[in-house]
């Protein structure tokens, strides 16, 4: 079945052209020297008066980087990148100096207004009480801001930028970073191991559970630069939180590499809630620019019963490259990976999930719908593994995609390895997922075959929405109207 | 990927054992060119190993750790025959039999060599000219299997159906390996089924009552249907032993045509199935199928490429296996719909079911589109043995061991339902059944 017009129009309506955040914001920026060697390295740790430890582990990461070569598996085609030709660090030079919300620079508040993260510690946001948000901003390769610090610190919570971490809580980083994504798990996170700049640091003392979201918002701004953010997140024993990213960039003819890494550590009993609203730029509607997105994410739930949930609505982005994925180590462990990537013009995504399971009776959950039109590439690539001792693993995935003209192209490429007698996996990706009782149960309420359709898809990629906090409700709205009939697996 | 590997002990010794046998082999001159140059294909290719994608889970670098000599010509009476076939000696049809790669004039039926039917060894016809080793497959190239096969195919059924022809009575190609002796064959068959024609193809590879345990085969069968043809084209597989079986199924389909293809594997300690269909007219369809067995430490590998070229073609493929002890099944199925190929409908499913506790099932159903108005779908599974189901049988007074046969048959009978000719059906299910009495989980 082909795509119904409702369908298609939403999707234009979000198409490449219609990108509203390729603005740039004219601002005094210091940066490192063009290009990558051991000197690159060392300036950005002596810029952010790392300790020696982590200088070596930078360098480190680079010496092995150095011995990597760039994967070539994925079902993305783009020139080859010059290393040598990009800036890796680049900070607004109002940064400099004290971090509070009144040292800002206004120019910078108004770029985040102007995108509608709103930096003000507002006591109400939109009239809801309770909603509230606290937001790390990240502008090129520096943290600019973090609201809320103070009432997240009475709970005990810490959430600040990584290099504020690294100063003030040298001991929680030097314990968890790298453990979930190693220096060489991978070519680009090698390269963000040797180079990261900034980005978020999370902890959550045990048994508490967080009293506000907690935020990330990107934003590229300079020309030619990489931007490297890591963000570590530690949910310790017992404790709930839950995360929302978001990112943009400027409409540019180049290409901008970004190559983030995130770890998500989850103790015994914790949970961490990951959801991601991905726009960054995705080039014009000929191809030309936007931003290569090469990202590993990984949760690690290292506690018994703790569970990672990801979340991630992909829009943006020339290139996405981008794996969240979860170790499912403790026993009754729990991953969820909920994702809808809709992809446009000549945008090429590559993106899906692992699923380890180590632990006993561990238990995850896939949920992918990509949506391709226009000239774009979509590929659903994931692994569910049970390795010999995860005795009672359960998979269910689920990836349906839907193509709009007959331009694009949408993959699924699966990975099923089951060590384990006992292990249940399931994948299906089908297009009669839609059970006949539901239909005839719209159909005898006076629904047309097409509209019953409609609104059992709706229902289904709602529950998939639903899983994103409110606040980046706004962001996805206009997806929602997009159903899925006619996808094929 | 490329990646530069050291050369193993048995990718040393193919081209060397080549060299000794090329002149030895049949089609004499006439086929020697495209045996060299397959052989040297082979050479800059070397065995596939698991940096290379589609050979991700089945490394022949380790799994073929030697380069075993060709077999030999070796009798076989026809009691020897009937008892090496067991269960399948039931199937009724024309036999082409093959003893050790090597064509037994004695065991196969007399075939008219003119009129509707053209039945011959693909000896004589590599040396009349009439076949040469060229594969209707695009990807040969790189399959570094077919190029071995190539390099050393000593036989095969050369087959060709003419156009309108109905030939009812199924053609039996009967691969026996006997001997003491370790031993490699290659055997190649091709098939050309014309326009509107129908025809039964049935391979069976079986082992001979004392035959070496060490053994290599490569099998490679290129079929060619044409438009509205019908063709059932089955694989049966009942070896034992430290033997491989490296197997490749080209198959190319014209307009309208309808085929329905079964593979059944069990006995084997490393086999890899290549599947490869291409479409080449509209509403043509396929069903695809198969079961395997696996116990001890076996390794089977079905790898499947249904390429939808061209639009209103429907597929259908399923895959079920049992796998016990340290076995491994694999599944690789990948349904390729090109831009133009509107219309297409296809569905896959693969399932297996582990009964002992360090079986390995690894799958990967893909999918990869590039036309809008398609229904494509996949689905697999991997589980044990139902408990709820155990407890309802035995709680109906059935022994625990005779309601796990049940419950693996009821399982694996799904796919074997797929075969329509009933005494193969049946050869099957008594060989499934014999097969589940003498695992141990």
């Amino acid at each position: 079945m082909a795509a119904v017009q409702e369908t298609i129009d939403q999707v234009r309506k979000i198409d490449v052209d219609q990108y509203k955040y390729g603005f740039e914001t004219d601002i005094e920026s210091v940066k490192a020297p063009r290009g990558l060697d051991e000197s690159t390295v060392r300036y950005i740790s002596a810029r952010k008066g790392e300790p020696e430890w982590m200088l070596e582990w930078r360098l480190d990461s680079y010496q092995r980087w150095r011995t990597m070569k760039e994967p070539t598996w994925a079902k993305v085609h783009y020139p080859k990148i010059d290393f040598e030709n990009l800036y890796y660090y680049s900070a607004p030079k109002s940064t400099e100096g004290p971090k509070s919300l009144e040292d800002v620079d206004p120019e910078l508040l108004a770029t985040y207004a102007k995108l509608g993260i709103p930096l003000k510690e507002q006591e109400i946001l939109a009239g809801v009480q309770g909603a509230r948000v606290a937001v790390d901003a990240v502008f090129d390769s520096v943290s600019v801001v973090t609201t809320f610090k103070k009432e997240l610190a009475k709970a005990g919570v810490i959430f600040c930028s990584i290099s504020e971490a690294l100063r003030e809580h040298p001991e929680l980083v030097r314990k968890y970073l790298g453990t979930v994504v190693p220096q060489s798990d991978n070519f680009y996170a090698a390269l963000n191991s040797a180079v990261f700049s900034d980005g978020s640091f999370v902890y959550i003392p045990p048994g508490v559970r967080c009293p506000m979201e907690l935020s990330t918002y990107f934003r590229i701004n300079e020309k030619n630069t990489g931007q490297f953010e890591r963000t570590l997140i530690i949910a310790d024993k017992g404790s709930y939180v839950s995360y929302l990213e978001g990112c943009t960039a400027p409409t540019r003819d180049e290409n901008q590499l970004h190559a983030a890494v995130v770890e998500l550590v989850a103790l015994d009993d914790a949970e961490i809630k990951y959801s991601t609203v991905q726009n960054w730029y995705p080039g014009d509607k000929n191809g030309k620019g936007g931003i290569y997105n090469f990202v590993t994410k990984r949760g690690d739930c290292r506690g018994h019963n703790s569970k990672i949930s990801w979340t991630q609505v992909e829009t943006g982005s020339a290139i996405t490259w981008k794996y969240p994925s979860c170790i499912l180590r403790g026993d009754n462990s729990r991953g969820e990976f909920y994702s809808i990537a809709v992809s446009n013009g000549y945008q090429q995504v590559d993106s899906g999930t692992k699923m380890i399971h180590l632990g006993k009776n561990t238990s995850s959950r896939i949920i992918s719908k990509g949506i391709a039109a226009g000239y774009s590439q979509n590929t659903y690539r994931g692994l569910v593994s049970a390795h010999k001792k995860a005795t009672g693993a359960r998979n269910f995935t689920n990836c349906d995609s839907l193509l709009i003209g007959d331009k694009c192209g949408a993959h699924t490429v699966p990975y099923i390895e089951a060590k384990n007698m006992t292990a249940h996996f399931e994948h299906e990706a089908t297009t009669s997922k839609i059970s006949d009782d539901m239909l005839f149960y719209c159909q005898q309420r006076g629904l047309s075959a097409e509209e019953a359709i409609a609104v059992v898809v709706n229902g289904f990629v709602r529950d998939v929405l639903q899983q994103l906090p409110m606040e980046f409700m706004a962001e996805t709205q206009k997806l929602i109207g997009i159903s899925l009939e006619g996808s094929v697996g | 990927m490329n990646v530069a590997v050291i050369k193993t002990k048995a990718e040393q010794a193919i081209p060397e054992l080549f060299e000794k046998v090329a002149d030895t082999l049949p089609g004499g001159a006439k086929a020697a060119p495209a045996r060299r140059e397959a052989m040297s294909r082979f050479a800059a290719i070397g065995l596939p190993h698991r940096r290379i994608e589609e050979w991700k889970y089945t490394d022949l670098r380790t799994s073929l750790k030697d380069a075993l000599a060709p077999a030999t010509e070796a009798g076989l009476s026809a009691e020897a025959l009937t008892a090496a076939l067991g269960p399948l000696a039931a199937v009724a049809g024309d036999r082409i039999v093959f003893v050790n790669g090597i064509y037994s004039a004695v065991l196969s039926t007399k075939f008219d060599s003119s009129g509707l039917l053209n039945v011959a060894p693909l000896s004589e016809a590599l040396a009349s000219g009439l076949a040469n080793l060229g594969a209707i497959g695009a990807d040969e190239g790189q399959n570094a299997v077919l190029a071995l096969n190539a390099a050393f195919v000593t036989d095969g059924a050369v087959i060709s159906v003419a156009d309108g022809a109905e030939i009812d009575t199924p053609l039996l190609i009967v691969n026996v390996r006997a001997g003491k002796t370790a031993q490699s064959t290659a055997t190649r068959n091709i098939i050309n089924v014309g326009t509107k024609a129908k025809a039964t193809i049935i391979e069976m590879f079986v082992v001979a009552a004392g035959a070496t345990a060490n053994a290599q085969a490569n099998s490679a069968t290129e079929i060619k249907a044409g438009d509205g043809a019908e063709v059932v084209h089955v694989k049966c597989v009942s070896d034992a032993g430290e033997v491989s079986h490296l197997s490749n199924w080209l198959v190319g389909l014209g307009t309208g045509t309808v085929y329905r293809g079964f593979q059944f594997t069990s006995g084997t300690r490393v086999t890899r199935n290549g599947i490869n269909v291409t479409y080449g007219g509209e509403n043509a369809k396929l069903d695809m199928s198969g079961a395997f067995l696996a116990r001890g430490s076996e390794h089977i590998d079905t790898t499947l490429v249904v390429d939808h070229a061209v639009p209103k073609c429907e597929s259908r493929e399923l895959f079920k296996g049992v796998l016990a002890n340290h076995s491994r099944g694999i599944f690789q199925g990948k349904i390729i719909v090109r831009p133009d190929a509107q219309k297409t409908d296809g569905k896959q499913m693969a399932q297996a079911l582990m009964l002992s506790p360090d079986a390995e099932f690894d799958s990967k159903p893909e999918l990869e589109i590039y036309a809008d108005d398609v229904v494509c779908g996949h689905g697999s599974t991997v589980a044990e043995i139902d408990e709820d189901l155990m407890f309802y049988c035995q709680s109906r007074g059935i022994p625990p061991g005779t309601a796990r046969a049940l419950l693996v048959q009821s399982f694996i009978g799904e796919a074997l339902e797929k075969i329509e000719i009933e005494t193969l059906r049946d050869a099957l299910t008594s060989t499934t059944l014999d097969w589940l009495d003498e695992t141990k989980a």
